[in-house]
């Protein structure tokens, strides 16, 4: 399938993602948004955060301190110059104390689209493709962000899930692409459903023997195809099952996590490492829009 | 009364269900009837923790007793801590008499020689287990309350439940505490980990059903149809009838016909080779390294019921089967060389 892009974009806005848990969403294309009206959207949402807290809907009881909004463009933070920029999202707070007038951001969402050519070429002119939204911080923000942004642009957001297809996929990728000479174990945690008692397996391998396991398996260098992957996965699960007789394949997959990043079927997803972080991201814009569409 | 004991008191009553604490002071013993009398349990815990904290003050009472609410604040709930199995054992000699006096007095001599503060206490339960509790302070400081250990001793047997909590730093002189009071020469910490402190001793003690055969033969005699109940109407045919009474047969014979001891967990450390890869000759001769983790609010029960429930096969694996027969819950699997390649050597 699609061969593993270098990451040209830059360390710097890379490093705002990284060890943070981010909330998956699509994004349906957003109508009449204009990039030169980033500061007054800006201003538009922070009135709305503001009227929304004394309606009552507030996140944090108690708390009166004033949020202030600001939405800012990143172009550097997409697969080609046919994606539109990034945008992100940022409510802070000013830290109550004498001493300094600090701003503590308490939330952040992120609007991309990474080698997103597959929505984007087929969209009307008026329309803005950024199918791809990331959000951390209280949930209660990310509700009133949302309607704003689906009151204002007529766009819809829906939680992204992530199936065990999907984190099989970066399962592979990351053991493919060990990023330097960390232990951090390939970890593959599953479910198992319908049990009197729950059951949860965690599989870690160390990921040396992943990668020598995946170099058994892959033909071409750069390249991951779904046959690998299945080949990588079955391997996995027969090596278990050769010790419990219990088969992984009649379980949920439902979180995989590697020194590069980790993923969780609720749509989760945690950055660890700059490095292949935009692949990460094109693999989850080409989820996004498989669920747009 | 000590500001600290004070606050001791009015946190440990905190932590007691509303509708327990009563009977933990009765049991507790240091405040009279009439005192206990006074008490209004019908107001917040907050409030009645601060009544008791008053009787306390007005009978000056001390840590000593204070630690003694906790402990049986623990007896009843053990289940709140993590619990280890640790195995005594002594070489030649035979056992002597076990005298109680002698082993709280060589405990407490043991551990105080090394470490001044210390809070020791005692509780004996009938079936002849010595619950002890140690709060651990530092050479420089008083012992701190709220950093405690326990350790449960069956007099009887060579095993001790432990729960360290913080302060491992302790552990080693703990133990050899225990072996110098008990006398015994060695102590081996078990591969053997829960929550469940009843289910660790079920384990150990062997108080679990284990698997009779005579009992499956007995109950398949009596109905035909066993284990599904009798069907009414004759027209009706259970699919897979004959293979799901084997794999109902040979789970039961695995894991035994009772209910199973309670565990959350139980992990495996892999060192075994990889033999079900695409080109073999690359991966033949190393190691395939992971560690597996099975959770559960009921780990055994739930295993049990994967073979019914078509994610495992029947026979189910040794592996799991062994965890109460082998009394741990810990593993470290190493392939076993020569005759049997399917067969694993757990050191």
């Amino acid at each position: 399938l699609s061969p593993f892009t270098e990451d040209n974009a830059d360390p710097q806005v890379l490093a705002r993602l990284l060890h943070k848990q981010w909330s998956l969403y699509s994004v349906t294309p957003l109508y009449g948004f204009r990039g030169a009206r980033l500061k007054d959207y800006g201003r538009l949402l922070g009135a709305f955060v503001a009227a929304e807290k004394q309606k009552g809907l507030a996140v944090e009881i108690g708390v009166e301190l004033d949020i202030k909004v600001a939405v800012s463009s990143f172009p550097e933070l997409r697969g080609s110059d046919r994606d539109e920029a990034a945008v992100l999202v940022q409510l802070s707070r000013s830290a109550a104390s004498q001493r300094s007038s600090e701003e503590k951001v308490i939330w952040s969402g992120w609007f991309c689209c990474v080698s997103g050519d597959d929505l984007s070429k087929n969209v009307p002119e008026d329309f803005t493709c950024l199918p791809l939204f990331l959000a951390n911080g209280a949930e209660g923000y990310t509700a009133i962000v949302g309607s704003w942004f689906q009151k204002t642009f007529d766009c819809c957001f829906h939680r992204l899930a992530i199936s065990p297809l999907n984190l099989s996929w970066m399962a592979a990728m990351w053991t493919a692409h060990r990023v330097d000479q960390s232990v951090s174990a390939l970890e593959l945690v599953f479910s198992v459903p319908r049990l009197p008692y729950p059951l949860d397996i965690s599989y870690a391998i160390h990921p040396e023997d992943a990668k020598a396991l995946w170099d058994t398996i892959q033909k071409t260098p750069g390249e991951i195809t779904q046959e690998e992957v299945d080949v990588f996965m079955d391997c996995l699960y027969s090596h278990f099952h050769r010790h419990f007789k219990i088969h992984l394949s009649a379980t949920k997959l439902v979180k995989v996590s590697s020194a590069v990043a980790s993923a969780h079927c609720d749509g989760v997803i945690k950055f660890l490492r700059s490095q292949y972080t935009t692949g990460v991201l094109m693999l989850l814009t080409e989820l996004a829009i498989s669920w747009v569409q | 009364m000590d500001e600290i004991v004070a606050e001791y008191i009015r946190r440990t009553v905190l932590k007691i269900p509303r509708d327990e604490i009563k009977t933990m002071l009765q049991k507790w013993g240091f405040l009279s009837e009439a005192q206990l009398r006074t008490l209004n349990f019908h107001q917040t815990k907050e409030n009645i923790s601060q009544d008791v904290v008053q009787l306390c003050e007005e009978n000056s009472t001390d840590i000593k007793q204070a630690a003694v609410l906790d402990i049986i604040y623990n007896n009843i709930y053990p289940n709140k801590r993590v619990w280890s199995v640790y195995q005594m054992s002594k070489t030649g000699e035979e056992m002597e008499c076990f005298d109680l006096t002698t082993f709280k007095k060589t405990f407490k001599r043991h551990l105080r020689s090394a470490l001044k503060n210390v809070t020791i206490s005692f509780r004996e339960y009938e079936d002849n287990a010595i619950w002890i509790r140690i709060a651990w302070g530092t050479p420089y400081t008083k012992p701190n309350q709220y950093k405690t250990s326990y350790v449960v001793y069956h007099s009887q047997t060579p095993y001790v439940f432990i729960s360290v909590s913080v302060l491992k730093s302790n552990l080693p002189l703990l133990c050899q505490a225990l072996i110098a009071a008990s006398n015994y020469h060695h102590i081996r910490e078990m591969e053997l980990r829960s929550h469940s402190l009843n289910s660790l001793k079920d384990i150990v003690f062997k108080r679990y059903s284990q698997v009779s055969h005579f009992t499956i033969s007995c109950l398949s005699a009596f109905s035909p149809s066993f284990p599904f109940p009798p069907v009414a109407d004759l027209r009706i045919v259970k699919e897979n009838k004959k293979e799901k009474e084997r794999i109902q047969r040979l789970n039961r014979e695995a894991f035994g016909d009772g209910p199973q001891p309670k565990l959350e967990f139980a992990q495996y450390k892999l060192e075994t080779l990889f033999k079900n890869g695409p080109k073999m000759d690359a991966l033949d001769k190393k190691a395939f390294r992971c560690v597996v983790k099975f959770s559960s609010p009921h780990l055994l029960e739930s295993l049990k019921s994967l073979a019914p429930a078509g994610v495992a096969e029947s026979p189910p694996s040794q592996l799991l089967t062994c965890i109460p027969q082998k009394a741990r819950n810990y593993f470290k699997i190493r392939e076993k060389k020569d005759v049997f390649p399917e067969s694993f050597v757990s050191p």
